[in-house]
């Protein structure tokens, strides 16, 4: 490469040859990787009025350009390799198995402590648990977040999980409906989150005397007997604030990210995707215990919300301190299945006052 | 086999911006979409430079590291290129592309981008070559026909190279040698750097020279 330099460069006069060799060095040094590596310190010296602005370019500094659109005077923008980054190397797999780390705990446990029985059995006798509003709330809020839960999972982990299974066109369609499903559900989950936080607050503030000793008993779910426990127990309040700030980083971030029409800018649409995922994979962490509890985990917790009333004899298991203040107002299971209308209604009163 | 890249020689830029106009009018980008752009660093101070960024069509895409349906490929040119029928327009493309190549034809409420446009080194995209499929989608293919594309053929003072790598990089060499001064081929560090190599902002943007 050198002799070719040289024989470039005109030769006639005799006096300036030395010189011209030299200068024809210097040049190519910089095309050589390995007299890069050694001349570094020579080069080094000559300053490159070209390389700050590079540098400069790398920093993502803005120019001026014809084209309008978002960042569109960024020449490079380096940190989408960052979120590239989160996205590939720690998203995805850590997400993976912490969620499969959950399901697989739940299973390990199901299978070691089975469900958790009504150690008396029923009692034939319910007590009211939860209002009527509560119940829609809930299921609202239900739907709205498994839509959202998995139409996110299946854009998060599709790629890997069903793309293989399905093929990419018909993975598309899938994905399509997802994303769209995800974007339009979103603002109803948004809607429901406020009205949720204020709905169930009076009964998931923490009692520090019987929560604390529920937590250090681990609410008996390792062993040992079940700590006292009030309408809702510590594991229970713990679920409604992690689902509710949880709930509303969801929604804040996922707002921002849901309306590109604000031209907002890829670092903050990063930082907003980077800040909802996080807390997505850990609400839905979360949210599989509760689902778990709620259905096969415990004997007698779903019909609390699916007819309001739980089994008395459940109540004074699980929630004794709860029993013991709503007790009087016990109705018979039969009254309840018969004459469902009127006396849910006077039961719901009840339970109100 | 010829690994097709960009290189925008900033010494000669002009911001003419005929690139982006032969780009609009070649594949018929739609209004709004603008596959190729002119930057210009320090406007109207000393070491003004401008440079014309499209896709460059990197080694290790991070539009396709990153895309949740799998909707690029690279050719067997090394040109880097996407499925419409399967992009759902999530930009999570954009988010990533250190170019902002990507583009959508919208950014409407509900994330309602539409399917995503870039620069596709005039060579269409997975339908046959030349149909009229492939011309609503992607625009030309000039590739197929054994043209460069339009933008660097356009160019007026040859700032813009576009082919074979080891063309280009030769071609932009000798200028180096003759013009005794800044010896960089932008971009290259980023798009052209060999997968595992790029460590973010501590990846000096150097002439790589080679491939």
């Amino acid at each position: 490469m050198n002799n070719n330099k040289q024989r470039r460069i005109p030769c006639s006069a005799a006096r300036y040859s030395v010189l011209m060799a030299l200068v024809a060095l210097m040049l190519a040094l910089p095309f050589a990787p390995q007299a890069r590596a050694e001349g570094g310190e020579a080069t080094g010296k000559v300053v490159n009025p070209g390389t700050e602005l590079w540098r400069e370019a790398r920093d993502a500094i803005k120019g001026t350009t014809q084209v309008e659109g978002v960042d569109s005077g960024v020449l490079i923008y380096d940190a989408g390799e960052r979120w590239r980054q989160y996205r590939m190397q720690q998203l995805v797999p850590y997400g993976a198995m912490l969620l499969g780390g959950m399901l697989g705990i739940l299973v390990l446990y199901y299978l070691i402590r089975g469900k958790i029985r009504i150690e008396a059995g029923r009692s034939g006798k319910v007590v009211r648990r939860y209002t009527a509003s509560e119940m829609v709330v809930h299921w609202f809020l239900a739907i709205t977040f498994v839509i959202l839960a998995l139409s996110g999972l299946i854009l998060l982990f599709g790629r890997w999980a069903l793309i293989p299974v399905l093929g990419p066109e018909v993975f598309s369609i899938v994905a399509v409906v997802s994303k769209n499903l995800h974007n339009y559900v979103g603002l109803l989950f948004s809607a429901l989150i406020p009205i949720a936080f204020f709905l169930y607050l009076k009964d998931s503030l923490f009692n520090f005397k019987v929560d604390g000793k529920w937590f250090r008993r681990l609410g008996g779910y390792l062993g040992g007997e079940e700590p006292s426990a009030e309408k809702v127990n510590a594991g229970q309040k713990s679920w409604y604030w992690v689902a509710m700030l949880g709930g509303l980083v969801l929604v804040a971030s996922g707002l921002f990210l849901d309306f590109p029409n604000f031209q907002q800018s890829r670092e903050w649409l990063q930082s907003a995707h980077i800040i909802h995922t996080i807390a997505a994979v850990g609400v839905m962490a979360f949210f599989v215990v509760h689902l778990y509890l709620a259905t096969v985990g415990v004997e007698g917790a779903l019909e609390s919300m699916v007819n309001g009333h739980v089994d008395a004899n459940w109540a004074k298991q699980h929630h004794d301190l709860w029993y013991e203040q709503v007790k009087d107002t016990a109705i018979d299971a039969q009254t309840l299945k018969s004459g469902e209308g009127g006396s849910a209604i006077g039961e719901r009163k009840a339970a109100d006052a | 086999m010829a690994r097709m890249k960009f290189l925008c020689d900033a010494e000669r830029c002009i911001e003419c911006n005929a690139c982006v106009t032969a780009c609009k009018n070649e594949n018929d980008v739609p209004w709004g979409v603008n596959r190729r752009r002119v930057v210009t660093i320090n406007d109207g101070s000393p070491g003004e430079r401008s440079m014309s960024v499209a896709c460059m069509h990197c080694s290790d895409a991070p539009c396709a590291a990153v895309c949740p349906v799998d909707c690029f490929y690279t050719t067997d040119d090394g040109v880097v290129l996407h499925d419409k029928d399967v992009c759902i327009g999530c930009g999570y493309c954009f988010y990533a592309c250190p170019f902002g190549a990507p583009q959508f034809p919208a950014t409407g409420a509900f994330g309602s981008r539409g399917k995503m446009d870039k620069c596709t080194f005039c060579a269409g995209g997975p339908e046959a070559d030349n149909s009229a499929e492939e011309r609503r989608k992607y625009g030309s293919n000039r590739l197929a026909e054994g043209k460069l594309p339009l933008c660097a053929e356009m160019c007026a003072t040859r700032a813009l190279l576009a082919g074979d790598g080891d063309t280009v990089s030769d071609i932009f060499r000798e200028r180096v040698t003759w013009r005794g001064s800044s010896g960089l081929t932008w971009g290259w560090g980023v798009a052209y750097s060999k997968p595992g190599l790029r460590r973010g902002r501590d990846v000096e943007g150097k002439a790589t020279g080679q491939d």
